[in-house]
């Protein structure tokens, strides 16, 4: 199960993109972010689809092990353009199927909000696919500092971040586990129907909740016992350091939510 | 009925240069009734061959021929019940193998999930807490609130109360005291002699299998290097030490005291009192020249 989880999973081929900084990749991914909202047309979505192509392509990582990061929001995609084929009642002509009737509009706000989700999602996963979880934590640590004049903890967020992250797989590799133990004890995932099958995942959620509670508290022991202090002053085996290419980024991102605005 | 590996290979799944394998062209025959030690160093394939043995894993290359079964690479996997009730499967992690809100339920899982009466199951239940030595007091309690050996005993006794004709553990004595690492091992003994059980389980300590086991299997590189008595597993030049293990003190003595006086090892396997009578009467035909070393 684990094996397939591609979200949050770093890949190194040494690209141009692998050696940027962490914190102009967050950056360009959040300005893309943007450009993604402010889509209005479909001309909009080719250009920012070229844009995320050419980024991807630079990562030297396949576009399959895009697509795959694609995979976990398909029920989800599926789901939301049924939603706005149905429901939304908008636009110039409309098929009529008997009892259920179908709008250009619905059609159209239906591919604007999947490819939106798709858009972004695959932009998103150069960042994970390109950046080790250390250095983005760092980098989000960095970028946070300005929240401590408000009272908050950069470094407090970002354990949270990186502890959750670093649980991900464990959690997902416990509940295949547990399923694992019950198969061998009769009960077969996949000897089973829909509603069997939702019931044995809801009986998973007791036991890697108590599992995942347990492995955090041990961790809050072992990185107490290994002498850490939250607030203790730290330094850094990678220094952040900013160049031409980082500048270049999140210039060329930031000019793509310009273009959009223009054409 | 034989327990047949016919180039049996297993590669975990994984994303380019992350592959990783598990059983490498594996064979195997193993004989029914018999008690079988698995040896090998970490990573040498022990846990994924013993998840062969019911289908949780199924092969990605070769057959198995389990009982009435065939396992073949690309199965659905699907209808695996019945090979499930009869052979037993204790995982390595007793924490990850436990679910239940109290030890009773979990102990009730297996036995209901295949077919058993209610009655019968709660019966087999407390039969195999009782022969675990786990108090009718355990029973209501949540086993993540239980200590690491009593957690394992309910692990085991979780397969135990389906009445497998199988049984295949994981490192069932890990975490377990003196105490009740023996009354276990004798217990599974017991069931294998008394009861015609099979019993496959994988261990890092030769010693404690030494008094029980009739077969050895050593794991190598998801292969199995050496198949055999105990005798010859002992008697083998360098063996263990190629597939990285170190001979424990009591099997170092055993060759040592055999290479000293030319005699050969008995068959196995290796009870305390037996290997003291055997070297009574060694020492009685032909003492030795000097003290032993």
């Amino acid at each position: 199960m684990s094996n397939r989880m591609i979200m949050g999973k770093y890949i190194n081929t040494g690209s141009w993109m692998h050696q940027l900084d962490p914190r102009a990749k967050t950056i360009a991914m959040l300005l893309f972010m943007v450009a993604v909202f402010l889509v209005r047309s479909s001309v909009d979505l080719v250009i920012l689809a070229a844009y995320s192509v050419a980024v991807m392509a630079t990562t030297r990582i396949s576009f399959r092990t895009y697509a795959r990061s694609l995979r976990p929001l398909l029920f989800l995609m599926v789901f939301i353009f049924v939603f706005h084929v149905l429901f939304d009642t908008g636009g110039s002509w409309y098929v009529d199927l008997g009892p259920v009737k179908f709008y250009s509009g619905g059609l159209q706000k239906g591919f604007l909000s999947v490819s939106r989700m798709v858009l972004f999602v695959a932009f998103t996963a150069v960042l994970t696919l390109t950046t080790p979880p250390l250095l983005l934590t760092q980098a989000l640590e960095s970028l946070m500092k300005p929240l401590a004049l408000v009272g908050l903890s950069p470094r407090k967020i970002t354990l949270m971040l990186t502890t959750s992250l670093r649980f991900i797989p464990t959690v997902f590799e416990e509940a295949n586990k547990i399923l694992r133990a019950q198969a061998s004890r009769g009960m077969d995932l996949r000897d089973q129907n829909v509603l069997q099958k939702a019931k044995l995942l809801i009986s998973l959620l007791v036991p890697v909740t108590v599992g995942a509670i347990r492995r955090a508290s041990e961790l809050v022991d072992s990185m107490e016992a290994r002498g850490y202090r939250l607030h203790a002053p730290r330094s850094r085996f990678h220094e952040l350091t900013w160049g031409w290419g980082d500048t270049l980024l999140v210039g060329s991102t930031a000019l793509l939510i310009g273009i959009t605005q223009l054409v | 009925m034989a327990l047949e590996f016919q180039q049996v290979t297993y590669t975990y799944p994984g994303g380019a240069g992350e592959r990783r394998i598990g059983l490498d062209a594996l064979d195997l025959v193993l004989q029914e009734g018999r008690f079988i030690a698995v040896l090998g160093a970490s990573g040498s394939g022990k846990s994924t061959l013993l998840q062969h043995f019911n289908g949780i894993l199924l092969p990605t290359g070769g057959q198995l021929l389990i009982l009435d079964y065939t396992l073949t690479p690309g199965m659905s996997g699907k209808g695996m019940k019945e090979l499930r009730r009869r052979v037993g499967l204790a995982f390595q992690f007793p924490e990850q193998q436990l679910f239940a809100e109290t030890v009773e339920e979990d102990l009730l899982y297996g036995p209901r999930n295949f077919g058993m009466k209610p009655e019968d199951a709660r019966i087999a239940a407390h039969k195999a807490a009782k022969a675990l030595g786990l108090g009718e007091e355990l029973l209501g309690r949540n086993p993540f609130h239980l200590s690491g050996g009593q957690m394992r005993k309910t692990a085991i006794a979780t397969v135990l109360a389906a009445d497998p004709d199988v049984l295949v553990l994981d490192e069932p004595a890990a975490t377990l005291d003196q105490a009740s690492r023996e009354e276990l091992l004798t217990l599974l003994a017991d069931l294998c002699r008394q009861e015609g059980k099979t019993v496959i389980l994988v261990t890092h300590r030769l010693e404690e299998v030494l008094p029980y086991a009739e077969e050895y299997v050593l794991m190598d590189q998801g292969k199995a290097v050496f198949h055999g008595s105990p005798r010859e597993l002992l008697e083998t030049d360098g063996l263990m030490e190629r597939a990285g293990i170190v001979a424990p003190p009591a099997v170092r003595f055993l060759r040592s005291f055999s290479e000293r006086f030319g005699t050969s090892l008995p068959d196995g396997p290796y009870r305390a009192d037996e290997l003291a009578r055997f070297i009574r009467d060694v020492i009685r035909k032909e003492p030795p020249a000097c003290p032993i070393a």
